[in-house]
């Protein structure tokens, strides 16, 4: 059923550059990796790429065509991808210029011992401004998650089949794929590769585009953080505001006792009970999340065993073996919610 | 010693020919591993039992995988199970348990701290009709003040909140029936609290004094830190407990503090007006409406909390891990410490 070594999903959104221009770049880098590959196209919603690409595709190219029912977002667009991929490795371009394809063959070798390959544009161009903002995005996410990534806007990527079947995205979390993959316990490495030429985003970014990033990051921070443990979370919220709560109840009582201030007047009662009452929700919160984890524990198992050994000889789990679970018991290419509709 | 008892019943998952499995968590003990599998084995042949060892390498960044993994082409006995990256003791132990194939279920640490020489002397306790038989390293070989005593404050605390009062739940060395401890959730840092968790399905529990050596090779991996997180996990293990044995009460519960504070509130308020003919007080009265608000949330969060619990996929597992040791007209006995004077030590 693995009828190529390498499946290729693009992922046709917002941004786009020349369409044919990119398409033929990218085949010249291919080729020269030496593997057989194919070439999937996901146009997420109704595009006008999608005319360009059927004439690529009549004139004989080699491309698949998966045409959403309206725009669910890159990351939507890439599972839709890869569950219509027969590759036995997937790898994500992006519909634009990113990076040099003369340097597809060093992230493939780079694919031979790793789960997940990310690539890196190392040197990158860009103003001062642009770095900044790149540079404060990566800290915060390495002070948040303990990874730390360079380029996660980078749409190159090359991972294994497990990797897409043990990930979940959606949306545009696809920036997040790496850092979801390392929580997994996949290999992932960083690799890097040149800069395209013609890799400029033109646009501006919005106030939304960076509130939608730091909700990424709070995602992530809950996901890899804390999802077993949700009392924690809530718990070193909570104790902060109870500590302080308590701390302003004990100021006023000590004033009330020792220096006879009345506590009928003082407005800084109701703000040291609102801290209280705010900390014990919080608390409340988190104990209903543990009960949540709880009622659901056999069914989070939040470890993956990579490898059984036995005297029999060793016994390679699959990897989607050891999560039991429908989602990735199920073969690569049937996942239930994705349509397998290619379109010519 | 032959005759290990056996655990009949649907939940057991054992096969027929693997009576005790002996499940060691390890991660980064390189230099232990040979030493505690020659222990394991020299303390088990005199026994006969049918017994396989399984190691579970955490993830290690050492040599450690790659010595446990050479183990079992000559001694059948051996299984490694290899996680894909660090997840902690819990999960691993987890993971041990997943694949042991034993009646009974013997957990330990990989550092040699344990004596697997004890490993008898928890069966034979087993035998004497115990599901759960814990170790209590009563002369603990780790240093005073940052192990020995926070350890002593935790266990005291743990076993005064969970109503389990074990004298040393952090030690690993405990044994299991297969069937009992297959259907108890293991997740984040619980291992700590298996005895409490399992008191949830009534088995009997028995504690018993163990060996405890210094450590040989390597480095500890605890600290001081763990207190804070200890203490919040207790409180889960409380609520979750507490659910179990009365659903939205223990909320409830909770709640009642805040109404006492608020009807307190809204009755010096009420008392300062009419009785004492002062002016209204806006803070206080308004102290009374936060802590009423806060009693109403938290009966709400213990329906929702209900509802959780009522509808949790694992349900039907839960309601049989509840009821299966009742029905067989089981007695909830406290822990006990078994054999004080049958220490050979």
């Amino acid at each position: 059923m693995r009828r190529v070594e390498l499946s290729v999903v693009i992922p046709v959104g917002k941004r786009v550059d020349d369409i044919e221009a990119l398409h033929h770049d990218y085949r010249r880098g291919l080729d020269r990796c030496g593997l057989t590959y194919e070439m999937i196209y996901v146009l997420d919603g109704d595009r006008e790429e999608g005319r360009q690409l059927a004439r690529l595709r009549a004139d004989g190219e080699p491309l698949e065509i998966v045409k959403l029912g309206r725009s669910f977002g890159e990351a939507t667009a890439l599972m839709v991808g890869f569950a219509n991929a027969d590759g036995a490795r997937l790898m994500t371009l992006p519909a634009y210029f990113q990076v040099d394809s003369n340097e597809f063959p060093k992230l493939v070798a780079a694919a031979a011992d790793a789960d997940l390959v990310v690539a890196r544009r190392w040197p990158r161009r860009g103003g001062r401004f642009e770095r900044l903002r790149r540079d404060g995005f990566h800290a915060l996410l390495r002070a948040i998650t303990r990874q730390s990534f360079r380029d996660l806007g980078c749409g190159v990527r090359i991972m294994s089949r497990r990797v897409a079947n043990e990930i979940t995205i959606y949306g545009d979390q696809h920036r997040l794929l790496p850092v979801l993959a390392a929580q997994q316990g996949f290999a992932v490495r960083e690799v890097d590769v040149a800069q395209s030429a013609q890799d400029e985003f033109r646009g501006r970014y919005r106030l939304r585009e960076y509130v939608h990033r730091l909700l990424d990051l709070f995602t992530v921070f809950f996901l890899t953080r804390f999802t077993k443990k949700p009392l924690r979370f809530f718990g070193m919220i909570g104790s902060a505001t109870v500590a302080l709560g308590g701390l302003f109840i004990g100021i006023l009582i000590v004033q009330r006792m020792l220096f006879d201030m009345p506590l009928a007047d003082r407005p800084a009662l109701l703000l040291s009970s609102l801290l209280l009452v705010l900390g014990v929700q919080l608390f409340a919160l988190g104990l209903l999340g543990e009960l949540i984890i709880f009622t659901h524990a056999k069914d989070l198992k939040e470890y993956k065993v990579a490898d059984v050994i036995e005297a029999r000889g060793r016994r390679k789990e699959p990897g989607d073996e050891s999560t039991q679970d429908a989602a990735s018991a199920a073969g690569p290419s049937d996942y239930p919610d994705y349509p397998r509709a290619t379109s010519g | 010693m032959s005759d290990v008892p056996r655990c009949d019943g649907p939940g057991g998952g054992a096969r027929d020919d693997v009576e005790l499995s002996v499940i060691v968590p390890l991660y980064n003990e390189e230099a232990n591993v040979r030493p505690l599998w020659e222990a394991i084995r020299t303390a088990l042949a005199p026994t006969g039992l049918a017994y396989e060892v399984l190691l579970v390498d955490d993830g290690s960044s050492d040599g450690t995988f790659a010595e446990a993994a050479a183990l079992p082409a000559a001694h059948p006995e051996v299984r490694v199970v290899k996680l894909r990256r660090n997840y902690g003791q819990t999960a691993a132990m987890a993971a041990g348990i997943e694949h042991a194939r034993g009646r009974v279920l013997v957990t330990m640490d990989g550092d040699l701290q344990n004596d697997p020489l004890d490993i008898p002397r928890f069966l034979a306790t087993m035998e004497e009709g115990y599901d759960i038989v814990v170790g209590w390293r009563h002369d603990r070989k780790d240093k005073l003040w940052t192990r020995k005593v926070p350890s002593r404050i935790a266990n005291a605390l743990i076993g005064k909140v969970t109503g389990v009062p074990i004298r040393d739940n952090g030690c690993s060395l405990k044994a299991y029936r297969a069937e009992v401890i297959k259907k108890i959730p293991l997740y984040s840092e619980m291992h700590r609290f298996i005895p409490a968790m399992a008191s949830l399905a009534g088995p009997r529990l028995a504690e018993i004094k163990v060996r405890h050596h210094a450590r040989r090779y390597g480095a500890s991996k605890y600290g001081l830190s763990r207190v804070y997180r200890v203490l919040l996990d207790l409180l889960a293990v409380k609520t979750i407990i507490g659910f179990a044995s009365r659903p939205a009460g223990w909320f409830a519960l909770l709640a009642l503090p805040a109404l006492l504070i608020s009807a307190a509130s809204v009755g010096a308020s009420l008392y300062r007006v009419l009785a004492l003919d002062q002016p209204f007080s806006t803070p206080i009265a308004g102290v009374g409406v936060l802590f009423g608000a806060l009693a109403l949330f938290l009966i709400m969060i213990g329906m929702i909390g209900e509802l959780v619990y009522k509808t949790g996929d694992s349900r039907e597992d839960r309601m049989s891990m509840l009821t299966a040791e009742r029905t067989a007209g089981a007695v909830r006995m406290p822990a006990r410490v078994v054999d004080e004077t049958r220490d050979a030590l």
